[in-house]
């Protein structure tokens, strides 16, 4: 334990100090940034989009901007930029060191191969973990200072839902577990290709072909893609939203969970099996 | 004395290419063990089969005389190596590379152990340099100090003279002799420098085309080679007449102008030499070429 | 030929006593109307639009007359563009915009209700129908249906209890037919939910807004600021 303890930590030193690690949380910032400026802006014209629906029946009172709404915004960017972010530090966990060649030294101590591919899964965790707090504290919290708190217009295909500000911060709380969760999945499978993969570019552009191409089947209602889609990671990667939805489906949310789960399971089991009996030219 | 590294019948196939094949050799422990063999034959592979990184198609590795497959985890807190080129995390300094060493081996270090260290292999006052700004001999140097931390008792080294200058040759083998020497510690050393290994090892193995052409005591395997001598003298004719009166030299060819080629045992070129002078010739120029070098060319090209 | 114009003089005998009739009875509505310059009230809404999900919220409701109208509460609200709480006082109260005629008679919740039909007397008004079940009794409107041009058809239907007398109701349900909102899910991003493919997407649904009144305070000359200051 005591030996995995201090592989852990020099891969978390090693992932945290990596220059490329800093893109991530440098990118986060400008994005959160660049839309409160763009809502703080335009925010009335970018709302009318939905508003305009119920425009010739309803005004719409209270303060529709709000904090948490750009937050929701924000998050939906989830499944665009944040999964190019992780798979970008985690992507090369394995095979940026068997690309330097630092994984010769690595695995000619005492450590055994599971329980350096393992330490290097759960810094990739870590890293993703510091994203989302990241992603969390300018999301939620900065926008709620720029531009106050109340009740949020939910966006959904079948139209609105507006979640009161009193129920609100149990939401986000078991949102942000839920792309904590989504995330995981992006992580595990970037590092199971980086096991398999030997140098750093391949696993992260096929980790991004994958979620793009799944990403895509999931936008259209096609009754070919129906079929496939609760089986893609990604149509339950944006289950947190499930969470703003009134009532709450938690039947779904647990089970879109236990997918996410499944695939983290056989995603780390591949990294494990196949990083045991690879061998090392490099 | 026991056995350091004990190779049966080790064999590795990469689809349909065999690197190496039935090579088996002992290493008893205190000894300076050389491993030649020409680039390609297997040696590289042989050394990363040794330390775990690639697995053997068939054959049993033993180190310390435990099986490699089921003691790795024991073996290895015993073992330093350096395989191809020493590769550091270019983005941290040299310190701060050690130290992710030192934790992985679950050492206390202190700073002054630190001190040391760098003092040993020559790096002190660079330590928090990023490593990305180190030329190729300090990284080989950086290499050494990795390899060293742990106070192994197995230390394998693949060509570690690579991008060392003179004088960090000399330093090297220095220290390989005194770890050697002074403290009992058992290496392998695979060095394309073969005027190193002849200095140094006392024994070694040659490969080729991933099988054992010879193997045993340095000294045993070259007492019976002659050298390779070569002699200008300034009387061509009279040097032809010596030569063939004389039972020193096995074969003579004559290359330009006054230069003659010719086999024999070290102990021999004094006598020949003395012989050469008595009969009024005078000797322009003695040269030979490595003993080693001779031997590994022959047994490697035939 | 004299029956028929017998007959005919009592149609148009019967439509103009209607008439007066119609007249009568908005004329005793406005009086009611009058009486109120200004109120506030404790108010909860209830809410049940086609694709809007949205929790019940209590909130305050100020009013001065004309028209002058605000819910002051925390949180999102959705409000008919014609909000007869607004809007009814005023377009009967101008009574020279428009004609009144009693089309029938109905009960209603047990209560004996003329059914005032307002048409607008020019084509540039928003409105082109405003239909009133006035409880004949009592001269109270239950119920209202107003059909305007840009905005359909708004249905409401009121009870009263303590403040009949000055026309406050305490609970008014409205009731519009829209159309439900779809976004594209591209925009909406929910990739996670299988879209529901019988529905008619032009289809019209009916929603409904109920205002559940309490605690009116009437005619305390609260300050116009309170239609104009930020804050809930």
């Amino acid at each position: 334990m005591k030996e995995f303890g201090a592989i852990l930590y020099n891969e978390l030193i090693k992932t945290i100090r990596r220059p490329r690690s800093f893109i991530g949380f440098g990118v986060i910032t400008f994005i959160c940034l660049m839309l409160q400026g763009a809502f703080y802006h335009d925010g009335k014209e970018i709302l009318s989009f939905v508003t305009g629906q119920l425009d010739n029946i309803f005004t719409v009172e209270g303060k529709v901007l709000n904090g948490n709404l750009i937050c929701f915004v924000v998050l939906q960017t989830l499944i665009v930029q944040m999964p190019l972010l992780v798979a970008l530090v985690t992507g090369d966990l394995v095979s940026g060191e068997t690309a330097s060649g630092t994984i010769r030294f690595l695995l000619t101590r005492p450590a055994s191969r599971t329980k350096i591919v393992l330490a290097k899964w759960i810094a990739g965790l870590f890293y993703t973990l510091l994203l989302l707090i990241i992603l969390g504290i300018f999301a939620l919290f900065v926008s709620r200072a720029i531009f106050g708190t109340g009740d949020m217009m939910a966006l959904n295909s079948e139209g609105l839902t507006i979640i009161r500000g009193d129920d609100i911060n149990w939401r986000w709380g078991g949102a942000f577990l839920i792309a904590f969760l989504a995330l995981g999945v992006v992580s595990s499978l970037a590092n199971m290709l980086s096991c398999i993969m030997d140098n750093s570019i391949t696993p992260i552009v096929t980790v991004m072909a994958i979620i793009i191409v799944f990403t895509i089947i999931g936008m259209f209602d096609l009754p070919s893609f129906d079929v496939i889609k609760p089986y893609l990671f990604t149509t339950h990667m944006i289950s947190w939203r499930s969470l703003f939805e009134d009532p709450v489906p938690i039947p779904d949310i647990v089970f879109s969970c236990v997918v996410l789960l499944v695939h983290i399971i056989v995603f780390v089991s591949i990294s494990i099996f196949y990083f045991n009996r690879k061998d090392i030219s490099a | 004395m026991s056995i350091a590294i004990q190779l049966q019948s080790v064999t590795k196939k990469f689809k349909d290419f065999t690197a190496v094949d039935q090579l088996s050799f002992i290493v008893n422990t205190g000894e300076i063990y050389g491993f030649l063999g020409p680039n390609g034959s297997g040696k590289s592979t042989s050394l990363r089969m040794m330390m775990g990184l690639i697995k053997p198609s068939d054959g049993n590795i033993f180190l310390f005389e435990n099986a490699l497959a089921t003691h790795r985890s024991s073996i290895m807190r015993r073992v330093g190596c350096i395989i191809e080129k020493p590769d550091f995390y270019n983005y941290l300094s040299a310190k701060e590379n050690i130290k992710l060493f030192v934790r992985a081996n679950q050492l206390k270090y202190t700073a002054k152990d630190y001190d040391a260290l760098f003092d040993l292999v020559g790096l002190r006052g660079r330590e928090t340099d990023k490593v990305k700004t180190y030329s190729h001999g300090m990284k080989q140097r950086l290499g050494l100090a990795q390899t060293l931390l742990h106070n192994p008792d197995l230390i394998i080294l693949d060509e570690p003279n690579t991008g060392l200058d003179p004088q960090g040759i000399i330093d090297l083998r220095y220290l390989l002799l005194k770890l050697n020497q002074e403290q009992g510690k058992t290496i392998l050393f695979s060095s394309h420098i073969l005027s190193e290994v002849q200095e140094i090892c006392n024994s070694m193995i040659v490969i080729n085309k991933g099988k054992a052409v010879a193997q045993g005591k340095v000294a045993d395997l070259l007492s019976l080679e002659k050298l390779h001598v070569v002699i200008e003298v300034n009387d061509e004719e009279k040097m032809k007449r010596i030569l063939s009166e004389s039972q020193c030299a096995s074969f003579f060819e004559k290359n330009v102008s006054n230069e003659f080629w010719m086999n024999m045992s070290k102990s021999q070129i004094a006598p020949f030499v003395q012989l050469l002078i008595e009969n009024n010739l005078e000797v322009c120029r003695v040269d030979y070429k490595n003993q080693l070098e001779a031997y590994f060319l022959k047994i490697t090209q035939s | 030929m004299k029956p028929l114009l017998f007959f005919l003089f009592c149609c148009f005998s019967m439509r103009a006593v209607a008439g007066d009739d119609s007249k009568l009875l908005i004329r005793e509505i406005n009086k009611k109307f009058a009486q109120v310059n200004d109120y506030t009230a404790n108010v909860f809404m209830k809410f049940d639009i086609p694709g809007v999900k949205m929790n019940s919220l209590n909130g305050k409701v100020f009013f001065k007359s004309p028209n002058k109208f605000r819910i002051r509460t925390k949180g999102i609200f959705f409000l008919p563009k014609q909000n007869p709480l607004q809007n009814i006082s005023t377009l009967l109260l101008d009574t020279s915009s428009y004609t009144s005629v009693i089309s029938g008679y109905e009960i209603l919740n047990g209560k004996n209700c003329a059914i005032v039909n307002i048409i607008p007397l020019t084509a540039k008004t928003e409105l082109i129908l405003g239909k009133f079940w006035i409880d004949t009794k009592n001269i109270l409107i239950l119920k209202s249906q107003i059909t305007t041009k840009n905005n359909g058809t708004l249905e409401t239907n009121s009870t009263y209890s303590s403040l009949s007398n000055y026309t406050l109701p305490d609970k008014l349900i409205i009731k519009v037919e829209i159309k439900k909102i779809k976004i594209p899910k591209m925009m909406s991003g929910d990739l996670n939910k299988i879209a529901k493919r019988n529905a008619d997407p032009n289809a019209l649904e009916t929603g409904t807004i109920e205002l559940v009144f309490s605690n009116y305070t009437i005619n305390t000359k609260f300050p116009d600021t309170i239609f104009t200051e930020k804050g809930e």
